[in-house]
Parts: C-alpha cells; structure tokens; sequence
C-alpha cells in the first residue's frame, strides 16, 4: 500500500515537474534537452524528497501570510476579501485534508516571484523611485509566460527566438513600418479592444507616422529630446506631426506632457544656484528623475522587444500580445507625469522661497493635500529636502552654533550694521536679547510654533553659555554626548530629543548662572543696598555723607564718599556681606547742572559684569538708579525732618519753654505741620518700600525658585520686577492712564513736595534760631539787671525799656549795644532812639517774614497733598489707591482735582462775564426805559 | 447507487475544490495551470512537503529563466 502510494506521488510528481521544465529551445539538440530534463527532474525529486525545516505551526497560518501579502501588494482590500471568500469555501468543503499545505504552496510560489502580478510597471506608484529592480527580469518572465502558458498562444515564437533574431537597427524599422503600412489587411496598432471588428477598424485609420514609429521614438521624446516627429521647438512646446488622426494626437498629447515637463526639470536639476535647501531640493528631484529615466528605459526595452516580436510575427495577435501601443504607454506614464508634474509645481512655486519657506511648501503637499498619491511623492521628497535643514537644527540645538550659509533657519542673526536701533530702552545692545532673532516668516510648517520657539532658545542658550559664560568645555562636551542624528518623518523621537537638549541646556545655564555667577546674590544686593533694604547701613551712610552733601555738587570728591562707603560698610552689618558683592558697591556723583547741592546728585551704584548684564541691564541698572533716588530724597527728607523734630522738641523742653509768650503759637503750628510731614514720609516710605518692593521682590523669588525657569523667564521676571517698582514707586507713567493727556507725573509732585518740605524744615531752623536768639536776649536782660542791681542801680532804666516796649522784642545781640549805647549816653542824644526802633523793627520783620513764610509753606504743602490725594485717588492700580488711603486715613485732607477747580474757576470766570456784560446792557436798557417812563410822566 | 452517487459527488466536490484553489492562484499569481495545480494537490495530500514542492518547482523556474538568458546574451 505504502509502496502504491510512494509509486503514486513520484509519477504525479514526475508529470509536475516535466511540466516546468523549459521547453527545448532553439539551438538545442534532442539529447541535450533530454539530458537537462533529466537533471533537473532527479534534482527536483531530490528537492521534494529531503523535505524541509519548516514547521506546522507556519504552514498552519499559510492564509494569513497570504491575505497579509495580497494586503500589502495591492492598493484596495478588494483582493484580499476575495481571498477570505474563497477560503471560507475551501474549508468548508470536506475533500482536502492538507488545505494549509496548498495554501502554503500557493503562497511560496507566489511570494518568489515579486512584482509579477504587476502587470504595469507603475501599479504601485508609491514605489516609482526603486521599482524597476529587477524590471527586465521580469518582463522576460512575462514573455516566457505567454510561451508557456497554454496551447492557444502556440503560434507566438518564444521569446528567445525572438531576441535571438530581432537584432535593433534603427534603418531596419522604418523600411519595415512602410512595408507595414502598404499592406492594408495587415491591422495597424490600433489599440482596439480585441474583437471581430478589428479588421474593419483596421480599414480606417491609416496613421501615418505610424504608431511603432512614434512609439520607437517615444523614450527619446520622453527624455526631452527631439525626434523625427516629435520635434521640441522650444522648452515648453513640441510640435506633432500635423498627418495624424485626433485619437493619436490626444495621446500624443498626454504622452508630451512628461515629455516638456522632463525637459523643464531637468534644467532645473543643472542650475547650481540657491541655498542648502533648493539644492537639497535639486537632489531629491534630480532622484526622482533618475527613476524617470530608468522607467523610461524600461518602457523602451519593452517597445523594442514588442517591435521585434511584431516584426517577427505579422498576425494580428502577435501584435496584440506584444501589447505595447501609445495607449498603454500612456497609462504606465500616467503616475510618472503625476509626478513630474508635482515636482514642477514644487519648482515654480519655490523660486521666491527659501530654507523654511521651501519646507513648508512641500510640507503642505504632504500633509493637506487630497491625494495619497502626492502626498507620500511630497513626502519622499520631503525627507531629502529637509537633510539640510536638520543637519543646521542638530548643528543648533547640540552645538548653539548657526552653520547656516544662505539664511535659510528660521534663527538668524541680523547683521549689525542693519540692526534697527528701535528700543530705546537698551542702551547698548544686549547679546541674549539681540544677537539671535527668531524669523517666523522661514519657520517651517514641519515644526509647530512653540517647538520653534524652544529650540530657539536651546540655541542661543548654548550659544550664550559657550561665548559669554566662558563655558565652551561644557558645551563641547554635550554636544559629543548628546548629538542625535535628525530626521525627516520621526516626530516622536524628534520631539523627546528636543525636549532633553532643552531641559539639559537650560539647567545648565540656570545653574551657572545662579552659583557661578551669583545672579540671585547680585539682585538680593541690590534690593539691599539700592532699595534700601539695609536700614543700618543706609542710616549710617546718610548721617556720615549728610555734611559733605549740603555742599554743592561741584565741591564733592569721589575719595571722601566712597571713604563714607566704606565707613558705612564697616559699621553696619554690610560687613559680613558678600565681599564679592561690596566689592561692586559703588559712590559717585550724577553729572548734572551747576547749582545743585551734594543731595541731589549723590547716587549709589552697584556695578554689574557681563554675563549677569543680560539680566539686569544697562535699562535696569537705570531703573535701579532712578528708584534709588527717590528712595534717597524721601529718606534725606526723612533724616532732616526728624532731625528738625528732635531740636525742636528737646528745644521746647529747655530753651523755648522760656520764650513761649513769644513765639510759643508758632512753634505750635509748626510742630503740627511737622509732624503731617513725618506723616506723609513714613506713608510715603513704608508704601514704597514694603507695599511695593518687598511685594514685588517676593514675585521675584517665585520666578527664581521655579524649578524649571529658564533664562528667558528670569529676564522676563526681572522686568516686571523693575516695572512694577517704578510704575508703584511712583516713578513711572507721566502720561495719564485714560486720557493720554500729560499731566503731572507722580514723581515730580513728589519732588515738589519733598522740596517743599525742606523749605518748611529750613524755616522752621530758622525759627529756631530766631527763638534761640530771643532766649539770649533775655538771658542777656536779666544778667544786665542783676548787673545793675549789684552795682546799685535801677535794674531797667527807660532808655532799656523803650526799644523792649515798642517791639517787645530785641537785637539778637543786644549785648553789643551797650558799649554803643554808653557812646550814645556820652553824646547826650536820643538817637540811639530810632537805631534802636530800627534793630527792633528789623527783628519783628524777621519774625513776621518767618511767620508768613511758614503758613505760605504749609498751605502749600496741603494744596499739594490734596492734589497728590486726587491722583492717587484715581489710580487704575490698586496698591496706589491704598496709598491716598493710608495718607489720609481720618480724611484730613480734601482731595481736590485742580484741573477741575481750574477749569470750573475759568468757566465761573467767564459766566461772571457775561453776567456783568448782560447786567450793564440791561442797566442801559432799564435806563433807557426810566428815561422813557420820565418823559412820559413829564408828558 | 449510493456508492456511484458518493463517487460521482466526490469528484463534484474535488472539482469545487480545485476550481476555489485556482482562483486563489490567480490571486496570488502563481502561474499554475489546472493541471499542475492538481498535481500539486495531489502531491500534498500524498503528504509531500509543500515548502520542499515549492521549492523544487521555483528552481526549475529559474532553471527556465537562466537557459533563456543565457540565450539572449548569446544574442547581444
């Protein structure tokens, strides 16, 4: 049974294998094709005899692996639900034991020959630029197929025969093709549908050129040369032959388009202008074209074998199964034209653009465009395109450096010679801010905005760390460690490697710039020194420098205030600061105009180097200049005010108590005054200071100790920072919120006040002086009396009595005057009388000035609160608005609008006008009417 | 007779058989003809190993190919 059935297979198998063997050709004798039969028939048996490694488990999926393969062959599922139909009947009929065996032959067979059900070379047209490996191969196979495939295709010659006498020769074909055309029966390569009719078709077209001419012709034509019919007349024109019937020139038609728009990109391809990207973009066309050529040449080895065949062979089904008519070459260059026809899209559409610009253009094939066909051909072509691109990104984000001839990246750097000089704020130029530029107009479409913006900023990190911080090593060292290799088409990982380039970067530089730099320390110092935070150290300072800086400005040296500096170091707990930080701290005076005292042009500076100056900036650092010196007159005001206070009230204690019947009254109301001036100081002081700048700062330090701040944000940070305390701190914003109309700034009404102040503090000296010399006086007086009495006199003679009777108060150096008045008594004349009246009217004009002097200054300084009060009173910002509150608390004040007031006191003005000018006319009338009503009477 | 009938339907049915397994042929472009698919069949269900048959048939393709290349570059 088991020798039956092992008799069995090796005759069927015997019958399978003579069937495959290749028939007998040409040159070959009877015995040596019996011998190659022979052999190959024992090394088939051998073969299927030794069996195979392969397991069940593999045949047993033999449908999946073939509905996977039909899946991926084939654009449309439609063949593999076939397939899954046709399965589903096989396993339900019970014949077969070994179905998955079949199916897994069927799908070895199939699976060794690749591309052969494509019959057209373009079926799978997302492969265009590798589809022709192996091409010929299979175009062999397909004629050998035609041999071999059954009885009714007997009367075509094998291939072989074929090559062996068709032998190309460009004279033999157009003999040929007239002899073809004079014989009319013959059917012409009309590309007739197979039928009865063909012979009557046949009959009506007679095409001249003929179709194999054109045809022979074809793969010059479509490598944009010029042939003997199809002549190139310009780069963008062909000229058809005029004989030709409609249908044959349509065809040409479509068949010139891949024609001219070969020719056009190829000179495309030849220009060697432009940047790195439309060069890249050269390349990848240039690609392209190459696969062109190569399907070309494969279309022109199919005509010519197809020519030979039908040469060979004069019946019409020769010419048929040949099958390569214009038609059919249409169809198998149609994707071909589709592409070429994209790419002169492309071409025309980027001659205006470049580097980012060119990306996005293509991208937007890519990614909007309907056809899957275009879209993956942009997308090829997108991968090659975009090499340059990703080789300046990767040459950014790893290095910091901008390798980027042309100005294609979307970072540029502006050439300095054409920076605009815009920014009034920075003074000079700063390398973070200015040396880079992000260029939105060349971002490509391939990268999302924000993406951009951060791999901008990995780069000029690195950039800034490399040549600003001294710290190429570090930069070097990552970029051996770090560099990816960038692609096209990879997002995913494209994205994380950005994202760990930016984190890396950006630690780094906040690292470096926090500990080796020390940024943090330098703005804590400043907020110390500048903004007064140091309260011993500013005291001290100011009670040190407070005699040199009432002199004039001119007369300050820069030894005996930074001596004063030092002092103030060395006695305040400045001491155990930083040295590195003192060492920036710095006394100078602001060049200003002539006629200033040592107050007002007194600042002090702290003194910051690059790197750190990319943050506090020249801008800041003025900023910090202008807060400082607010911050320093309020406190000079402060420190002379409390100074006044303290005289005057260790003064009432002892000397004034004693001259209290005179000018007790005003020292009261001066006292008064004084002390709503302390008010509005420490107001003023305690605002700034804590309402503003201890708020502010503590924004600050969020923003420092956010994990993960970069240096952008920390810049970011720091100007709202400067801005917040000079917009509060009353420094800024001189124009008016919502009106736009300039009106007082803050700062000036403050400085007018605080003038105001000192004025009323000098005053008040003098008052105090004035008060100290009555003292005197009287002291004076008393001891002349006791003086007189000891002598035996009468203590108050008339002649003293007088001047003190009609001033009630005296010379300050009455004193003095007794020698003079002996004279006087010597002369025997009363004149010293009116001298004496003289000296006394003097000193109570002194008294009055003072007097009036003192009520004008605080009624002055009212009016100026009140209006201060309105403004604030009207501030957008809330903490201002707190300000005016905390001033004026128990509403004191009356917070007026003057412009109002003045605009209302105009208006009454003007109504008090016309009412005096109507009131006179009516006067005149009324006159004119008594006048009347007399004559009347009279009458 | 019911022997006859199961013949006869037996053989209907192997012809079904055959008739789904070419089409999945040309599915899949094998270039069998019905006689060799049958072959092939018969083969498989005799136990032979279908990846040593496949074998065995695509090297006597080539075999085919190589004799007639050989033969065109005789010609070039």
């Amino acid at each position: 049974m088991g020798d039956n059935r092992s008799n069995r297979v090796d005759s069927t198998l015997n019958a399978l294998l003579d069937s495959f063997i290749a028939p007998r050709a040409a040159g070959e004798d009877e015995e040596a094709f019996e011998e190659r039969a022979e052999y190959a028939l024992e090394r088939g048996k051998s073969t299927v005899n030794q069996g195979s490694s392969i397991t069940a488990s593999e045949i047993n999926q033999a449908h999946d692996l073939i509905r996977r393969k039909l899946l991926r062959d084939n654009a449309s599922p439609e063949k593999a639900a076939r397939f899954g139909n046709l399965y589903s009947r096989l396993l339900s009929t019970p014949v077969l034991n070994q179905k998955w065996s079949i199916l897994y032959l069927l799908y070895r067979l199939a699976e060794e020959e690749p591309g052969e059900h494509q019959r057209g070379p373009l079926a799978e047209s997302a492969q265009l630029a590798n589809l022709f490996h192996g091409e010929p191969n299979e175009k062999l196979k397909a004629l050998k197929d035609l041999d071999d495939s059954g009885p009714e295709h007997a009367s075509l010659p094998n291939g072989s025969d074929v090559l062996s006498n068709g032998g190309f020769s460009g004279q033999e074909y157009p003999s040929r093709a007239r002899s073809r055309t004079q014989k009319p029966p013959v059917p012409k390569f009309n590309h007739a549908e197979p039928g009865d009719d063909q012979d009557v078709e046949a009959k009506v077209y007679t095409i001249d050129p003929p179709e194999d001419a054109l045809l022979r012709d074809l793969p010059f034509n479509l490598q944009g040369l010029s042939s003997a019919h199809l002549n190139f007349t310009s780069s963008t024109t062909v000229k058809l032959p005029p004989t030709l019937p409609i249908p044959i020139i349509s065809l040409l038609h479509s068949l010139a388009e891949p024609c001219l728009l070969y020719r056009g990109l190829s000179e495309f391809t030849q220009a060697s202008n432009g940047g790195l990207v439309s060069q890249s973009l050269r390349a990848a066309i240039g690609i392209e074209l190459r696969s062109y050529l190569s399907l070309v040449a494969t279309l022109e080895g199919e005509i010519r074998r197809c020519l030979t065949a039908a040469e060979k062979d004069d019946t019409p089904m020769g010419v048929r199964k040949a099958g390569v008519t214009l038609k059919r070459c249409v169809i198998w260059t149609r994707d071909a034209t589709m592409g070429l026809r994209l790419m002169t899209l492309v071409v025309e559409e980027s001659e205006q653009k470049i580097g980012g610009q060119l990306i996005s253009l293509i991208h937007g094939f890519s990614s909007s465009h309907g056809d899957p066909f275009v879209g993956a051909f942009a997308e090829r072509l997108l991968t090659r395109v975009t090499r340059p691109f990703y080789d300046m990104l990767r040459r950014w984000i790893y290095d910091g450096e901008l390798v980027d001839p042309y100005h294609e990246f979307f970072v540029s750097e502006p050439d300095p010679s054409t920076r605009p000089d815009v920014d009034p704020r920075r003074v000079e130029t700063s390398v973070w801010e200015d040396k880079y530029s992000l260029d939105p107009s060349m971002m490509p479409s391939i990268i999302s905005a924000d993406f951009a913006k951060k791999i901008f900023l990995i780069g000029k990190s690195l950039n800034f760390l490399r040549h600003n911080c001294g710290d190429s090593d570090w930069v070097i060292e990552h970029s051996k460690s770090a560099t990816k290799e960038l692609r096209y088409g990879d997002t995913a990982t494209l994205e994380a490697s950005i994202d760990e380039a930016y984190k890396t970067t950006m630690t780094r530089l906040t690292r470096l710039m926090s500990h080796k730099y020390h940024l943090f320390t330098h703005f804590t110092a400043i907020k110390k020194y500048l903004l007064l935070s140091q309260g011993d150290f500013i005291a001290l300072l100011m009670e040190s420098l407070a005699p040199h800086l009432d002199r004039p400005a001119y007369s300050q040296y820069r030894h005996t205030l930074t001596s004063q500096l030092e002092h103030a170091i060395r006695h305040s707990n400045a001491q155990y600061d930083d040295p590195e930080v003192l060492r920036r701290l710095d006394a100078r005076m602001v060049e200003l105009g002539s006629g200033e005292i040592g107050w007002d042009s007194f600042t002090l500076e702290y003194k910051i180097s690059p790197p750190c100056d990319v943050v506090i900036t020249q801008w800041a650092s003025m900023q910090y200049l202008k807060v400082f010196n607010l911050l320093w007159r309020i406190k000079r005001v402060e420190f002379s005010l409390s100074t006044t206070w303290r005289r005057c009230m260790t003064g009432s204690r002892g000397v004034l108590s004693s001259v209290e019947d005179r000018v007790g009254g005003d020292w009261k109301r001066a006292r008064c005054v004084i002390a709503e001036m302390v008010h509005f100081v420490n107001q003023l002081q305690y605002y700034i200071l804590f309402e503003v700048i201890e708020a502010s700062w503590d924004q600050l330090q969020t923003a420092m100790n956010k994990q993960d701040s970069t240096l952008d944000d920390l810049i970011e940070a720091h100007k709202k920072y400067i801005n917040s305390i000079t917009h509060k701190g009353l420094l800024g914003n001189p124009r008016h919120a919502s009106t736009g109309q300039r009106e007082d700034s803050f700062l000036s009404q403050l400085h007018y006040i605080l003038k105001n102040m000192l004025a009323y503090k000098d005053v008040v000296d003098g008052l105090y002086s004035y008060s100290i010399a009555e003292f005197t006086r009287r002291q004076e007086f008393s001891a002349q009396i006791e003086h007189r009495t000891a002598q035996g006199k009468w203590g108050i003679t008339e002649r003293d009595l007088l001047p003190s009777e009609s001033s009630r108060a005296s010379t300050p150096i009455s004193g003095g005057t007794q020698p003079y008045r002996q004279s006087v008594l010597l002369s025997d004349n009363d004149s010293p009388l009116p001298l004496g009246s003289i000296g006394a009217g003097a000193d109570k004009n002194l008294l009055v000035s003072l007097r009036a002097r003192l009520l004008q200054l605080s009624t002055e300084f009212k009016s100026r609160i009140n209006m201060l009060l309105y403004d604030l009173a009207h501030q957008p910002d809330v903490d201002m608005r707190f300000l005016g509150v905390v001033m004026n608390f128990n509403e004191v004040y009356k917070p007026v609008n003057v412009r109002r007031q003045k605009a209302k006191e105009r208006e009454r003005e003007r109504r008090e006008m016309e009412r005096r000018s109507r009131e006179v006319s009516a006067v005149a009338g009324e006159e004119g009417e008594g006048s009347g009503i007399r004559s009347a009477a009279r009458a | 007779m019911p022997s006859k009938d199961s013949k006869e339907e037996k053989k209907e049915k192997a012809r079904e058989v055959v008739d789904i397994l070419e089409e999945i042929s040309l599915l899949l472009n094998t270039h069998l003809d019905r006689p060799q698919l049958s072959l092939c069949v018969s083969l498989i269900e005799n136990g032979v190993n279908p990846e040593a048959l496949a074998t065995a048939i695509s090297d006597l393709r080539r075999d085919a190919d190589d004799l007639q290349r050989v033969e065109i570059k005789d010609v070039a």
